[in-house]
């Protein structure tokens, strides 16, 4: 025994029994912390956006024409145009179709590629205008950045950014400043638009998006409304998002008959958009002045996937098309693009653009002020195709003015430029002042000083050039392209810069925080066979084999469970894989009832538990998968016919109040039995009241019963708050009596009994009440499931009735324990993604929104019946087992026990959570990273984190 | 385990009850060939005959599977009954037939708890499936030892083997059923086959242990 016994038996000594917890809660911190770090990529985004009037601190030219309004651009809504403003406006009006998930393959003529392939050249109507129409057309390949998911493409092109996991903030997107800048933006198609820009459209027909099997709905939407909006003088930008692409390779692949004929109608609604757009492009026509871009916002794979950074996956393609004469060329040295034959035999160019520069080229052509966040440059090509208007004024061109008409554009792309990397340049400026992550001073300090050479060369050289026309014109061409160059350069490094920030995960500081995580792990193992060494010299216990089994199968469980997360597949279905562990456990201990011969009720009952988790399981992915439109509609079609019958309304209603009071009576009947008194009794006899509370509560809520109760409209809200007080109160009365009450109780047995009582009866009803009509159930289901494990638990023990039965705490149960909180997640309607929080839960109670209080409604509704109320109930599986032995070995036993299956619960979960950190490390290039392994590793790293809390917690309350 | 603490228990257990009737390791092979043969038949005829697979159609080819086997391991298993004076030949066969439904609501009841997919159009899967599994399972522990509870009990919980009939009881049936637990492993990667969509690769688990049922003659040889 030594030391460390009689230290354990000293007063105050409970930190022999729970440092480990303690320590292993600090490591897991760290760990986190520290691999966090590493892998989410967070950017703050600044809450400031771009004015007309933020010019004149640049050393730019700015425009300023009030006259010069074409005549078609003076609609209402245009008085801003005619204030000083970033660059002059070329463009009038700007048509954007976006093509989901847009190959370039699609677009480019199969003559670029190795051998053509079926799903080629069904966009004709592109390749013919940019064969046929030479600089006034052209294809482009555009770059995206990975992920490329629609949404953060979305992003991309309206911001100009770079995509991160987590953007905090707004998003201030082109859109805003459109409106800002007295545009009116019409948007038919996907309805994520929507999502990113709720309130910017002038006009907007959005269609569901989320339905993949669905080729044509928001497609036809499109159609409806593009056509006629075309001959409509009341937009400026018009965009249609058409989905029938992204879902035609999500469902049959990009080698199918569904895909070619969507890309063949395609081709015929372009056509009409480019015929009805040519009609009207006359002098004084509606689209006299208007700019054409069909764009994919990412491409895809074979199989219709994307979202990850795979060539196929960012490569997509841009169309982009003017319908006034451009410029014959731009210099050789701005121009990327390569030329080909195409099916024809005419010659055809594709350049190539990153679709970081979109946001800033149209916000240039347009004339508004380019997006604060954004880091792209003004594409030459691009910019050149729309400039085309750029001072032709009546001019005819002869040969030798070709040079100075090239001048001119050089000229005015340069002042561009100047914006440009102003721009830039004071969004690096603004982002390091006000980020906590920001860049590093060497890299600030590097950039600086590209961009100072660049300016001083802009102010002592070309401007003063610029402005002194009459000089010499033969030293103006090499100065402006140097200019352009060290321009170009400065805005190249910065985006390189931010590549590497954003976009890159820094491995060394993800080994770290693995690392750490191993040797916490590798700490709770040792400190579990601490323990158990402890007990081998106070009991004697007999080396049961069938304990030894247990925690071998324990072992392969918890084993298997952790593997599985090295997948994506079993990620999704988590939920399904934990609840087929908790029934396989339910067999196992099953067949060990057998073959004990009692306790089958017991048995039997927990594989019933596992099936109505899994039952619930399912009702919770079905909300989950926007993917299973079948399941919706079937179980709302169901849902539909029951729900006219006022029987299932009553049962809906009356079924959740009666577990209500079933719950109340239980609580009621353990208090009676136990003969508990003083404080713990008035903490559950508060939850007696909560329970009926809730009841009451929820009888006020309905419709259906017609209880016109007293206080109707004040029990709304305040029936929850006086629960939340109830609870608060019951949480600072065991505080405080766990501090101020000195007495060493007789039976530590019985007064553990009595605190874990009282404090999961606590939290369960504030749990109850946040996870709504299905809380009594779920509240029920975890008592019985708790039951049916202590109980199985114990069947060795009775056996061997009081004798040698092993005090050792066995794995089995608790792994049981540990399985059955993960699938009380799942069944309350819970999933692994920020989509799964149900904030709903955060309003109970309250109208007004306030951080931190909604937060930790959310917190307890998430994690109450997964991680809160078990924690705190895991004393019950030391006690149930500790029943069989009163001896004079008492509290240290007692102790030990509780220790050692507080240290199992947490190696348990933190088992699962080593294994989602090392999957998302390797598959952090994985296409699903940001749709599924990010959320996961978000949700488990919580999930450890409050866990370790809580347990540590507990050790200090417990441990009295 | 295996070795002192049956021998004990023997004298225990078989006392109440005769002794089922003893077989050669040869007897017990040649039980098994005849049973494997019968489910290669009906494997062999679903495909040439009705041109049909477990892939194609699970529960056309699972109908055949049981369809054809249930005789087989019925007639089989039945000369081996227990108490074979109070007990006759037809009455085992009967109560082996019986068992086939029983048993097959027990496993349909085991994979549902398990997350076997529920609705319409898996219910005609899941029938044919449980059935298939009840005649590996419950089918020949039933034409056996009839209702008596304390050898299912004996076999299938506490695996103390007395006979060699045992043996061939409780491996093939435990083997079955370990086998359609880890067949299910494979059903939520999204690798999108044929062969995953319930109840195929559960079968193909359950089935890929029946080669292990020689197994047993090595158990019963040592």
């Amino acid at each position: 025994m030594g030391i460390w016994w009689r230290s354990g038996s000293g007063g105050g000594g409970k930190w022999v029994y729970i440092w480990p917890m303690w320590v292993t809660m600090i490591l897991h911190v760290l760990a986190i912390l520290i691999f966090t770090r590493g892998f989410l990529l967070t950017r703050t985004e600044l809450p400031y956006y771009s004015n007309c009037s933020d010019i004149s601190e640049s050393p730019c030219f700015s425009y300023t024409t009030p006259s010069s309004s074409s005549p078609n651009h003076s609609q209402s809504g245009t008085n801003s145009s005619d204030r000083a403003c970033w660059t002059k406006p070329i463009v009038n009006r700007l048509v954007i179709i976006v093509l989901d998930a847009l190959r370039f393959d699609f677009v480019a003529p199969s003559t670029f590629f190795k051998e053509p392939k079926p799903w080629m050249d069904h966009l004709q109507v592109l390749q013919k205008m940019a064969s046929t129409n030479g600089s006034s057309a052209r294809i482009f390949k555009a770059i995206a950045d990975p992920p490329t998911t629609s949404l953060q493409r979305l992003k991309g092109l309206t911001t100009g950014g770079l995509p991160t996991f987590i953007d905090v903030g707004n998003s201030f997107g082109a859109p805003a400043i459109l409106v800002q800048n007295g545009k009116r933006v019409v948007m038919m198609g996907d309805d994520t638009w929507m999502q990113l820009f709720p309130q910017h459209f002038e006009k907007s027909y959005p269609y569901p998006s989320f339905n993949v099997k669905d080729l044509h709905t928001v497609d036809n939407g499109c159609i409806d409304h593009l056509l006629p909006s075309l001959y409509e003088g009341d937009w400026d930008v018009l965009i249609s998002h058409f989905l029938g692409v992204d879902h035609a390779g999500h469902i049959f692949g990009v080698d199918s008959t569904p895909m070619i004929e969507k890309l063949k109608q395609y081709n015929l609604i372009l056509e009409k958009v480019i015929k009805a757009l040519e009609s009207q492009s006359g002098p004084g026509g509606l689209h006299e002045n208007t700019f054409l871009v069909v764009m994919g916002d990412h491409g895809q794979t074979l199989n219709g996937d994307h979202g990850g950074g795979s060539a196929e996956e960012v490569e997509t393609s841009m169309f982009a098309m003017t319908f006034k004469k451009p410029p014959s060329s731009i210099p050789s040295e701005l121009d990327s693009s390569s030329c080909g034959l195409d099916l024809d035999g005419k010659n055809l160019c594709v350049s190539s653009i990153q679709q970081l520069d979109f946001a800033v080229t149209m916000s240039a052509l347009l004339g508004i002020p380019f997006p604060l966040g954004s880091i792209g440059r003004v594409n030459p090509e691009l910019y050149a195709l729309g400039s085309g208007s750029w001072n032709l004024e009546g001019s005819q061109i002869e040969n030798d003015q070709k040079q100075s008409e090239l001048e001119k554009w050089m000229e005015n792309y340069v002042n561009v430029l100047c914006v440009n990397s102003w721009q830039v340049k004071r969004y690096i400026d603004i982002y390091s002042a006000s980020s906590v992550v920001g860049f590093s001073n060497e890299d600030l300090l590097h950039i600086s000083s590209i961009y100072a050479q660049a300016e001083e060369n802009w102010s002592n050289s070309t401007k003063i050039l610029l402005l002194d026309r009459n000089r010499g014109n033969s030293t103006l061409m090499p100065v402006l392209k140097r200019q352009v160059d060290a321009y170009l350069n400065f805005i190249a490094t910065v985006a390189e810069l931010a590549r590497s920030k954003w976009t890159e995960f820094d491995l060394r500081m993800m080994g770290i925080g693995i690392s750490i995580m191993l040797i916490s792990f590798i700490f709770q193992i040792i400190a579990i066979k601490w323990v158990d060494k402890q007990y081998s010299i106070s009991v004697p216990s007999p080396g049961d084999s069938a304990i030894f089994s247990g925690s071998m199968f324990t072992y392969f469980v918890v084993a298997m469970r952790a593997c599985s997360f090295l997948s994506n597949s079993y990620i999704l279905e988590e939920g399904k894989v934990a609840n087929f562990l908790l029934a396989t456990t339910g067999v196992v201990k099953l067949r060990y009832s057998i073959m004990k011969g009692k306790m089958l009720l017991e048995g039997v009952m927990f594989l019933f538990l596992s099936t109505f988790c899994r039952f619930a399981i399912e009702v919770g992915l079905s909300k989950q998968s926007a993917t299973s439109a079948f399941m919706k509609e079937f179980t709302s079609g169901i849902l539909n016919i029951v729900s006219g019958l006022p029987l299932w309304m009553y049962i809906t209603e009356v079924v959740p109040m009666l577990i209500m009071i079933l719950l109340a009576y239980l609580l009621y009947k353990a208090t009676a039995r136990s003969s508990i008194e003083g404080l713990w009794k008035c903490v559950i006899l508060g939850s007696i009241l909560s329970y009926m509370l809730i009841a009451v509560h929820w009888a006020s809520e309905s419709n259906v019963l017609g209880l016109a109760l007293p206080f109707e409209g004040f029990g709304r809200n305040y029936i929850p708050r006086i629960i939340y007080v109830v609870t608060l109160g019951q949480l600072f009365l065991l505080a405080f009596g766990q501090l101020f009450s000195g007495e060493n109780p007789v039976d530590w047995n019985k007064s553990l009994v009595t605190k874990t009582v009282a404090m999961v009866s606590a939290w369960s009803s504030t749990a109850i009440l946040l996870s709504g009509k299905q809380g009594p159930m779920v509240a029920l289901a975890s008592t019985i499931g708790a039951y049916c494990i202590l109980r199985l638990d114990n069947i060795e023990e009775d056996a061997k009735n009081k004798t040698g039965g092993s005090l050792r705490i066995s794995p089995f149960p608790v792994m049981q324990w540990s399985l059955l909180a993960v699938c009380l997640f799942f069944s309350t309607g819970h999933w692994c993604a920020f989509d799964g929080l149900r904030y709903g839960a955060a309003f109970i109670g309250f109208d007004e929104f306030i951080l931190v209080r909604q937060a930790i409604l959310l917190t307890i509704d998430t994690f109450g019946f997964s991680i809160i109320i078990p924690t705190f109930g895991l004393p019950f599986l030391a006690l149930y087992r500790y029943f069989s032995c009163r001896d004079n070995r008492g509290k240290n036993l007692l102790f030990m026990q509780l220790s050692q299956a507080y240290t199992m619960y947490g190696l348990i979960t933190a088992s699962t959570v080593t294994f989602t950190i090392i999957c998302v490390t390797i598959q952090r290039r994985h296409l699903m990273v940001w749709g599924l392994f990010a959320p996961k590793f978000v949700f488990d790293a919580v999930g450890l984190i409050l866990t370790d809390i809580f347990i540590c917690l507990a050790s200090l309350y417990y441990f009295g | 385990e295996n070795t002192t603490a049956p021998t004990t228990m023997v004298a225990k257990a078989s006392t109440g009850s005769e002794a089922s009737k003893s077989i050669t390791a040869w007897e017990a092979l040649f039980i098994h060939l005849i049973s494997m043969l019968g489910l290669a038949l009906a494997l062999w005829m679903a495909h040439s005959v009705y041109s049909i697979d477990l892939i194609s159609d699970p529960s056309g080819t699972l109908f055949q599977l049981w369809v054809m086997e249930t005789p087989i391991l019925v007639l089989l298993y039945s000369r081996y009954r227990q108490n074979p004076q109070q007990c006759s030949y037809l009455k085992a066969v009967g109560r082996g037939i019986l068992a086939l439904p029983v048993g097959a609501l027990l496993n349909a009841l085991g994979a549902i708890a398990l997350g076997a997919p529920v609705g319409i159009q898996y219910l005609k899967k899941t029938i044919n499936w449980s059935l298939m599994m009840s005649l590996l399972t419950t089918v020949p522990a039933t034409s056996v030892f009839g209702s008596s509870w304390t050898n299912w009990q004996r076999v299938f919980a506490n695996t103390r083997f007395i006979g060699s009939v045992d043996y061939m009881i409780s491996i093939p049936a435990h083997g079955a059923v370990i086998g359609a637990w880890f067949g299910a492993w494979p059903m939520p990667l999204d690798w999108e086959r044929p062969w995953q969509e319930w109840p195929i690769c559960v079968s193909y688990g359950a089935i890929a242990w029946i080669p292990g049922w020689i197994n047993c003659i090595i158990w019963i040889c040592t």
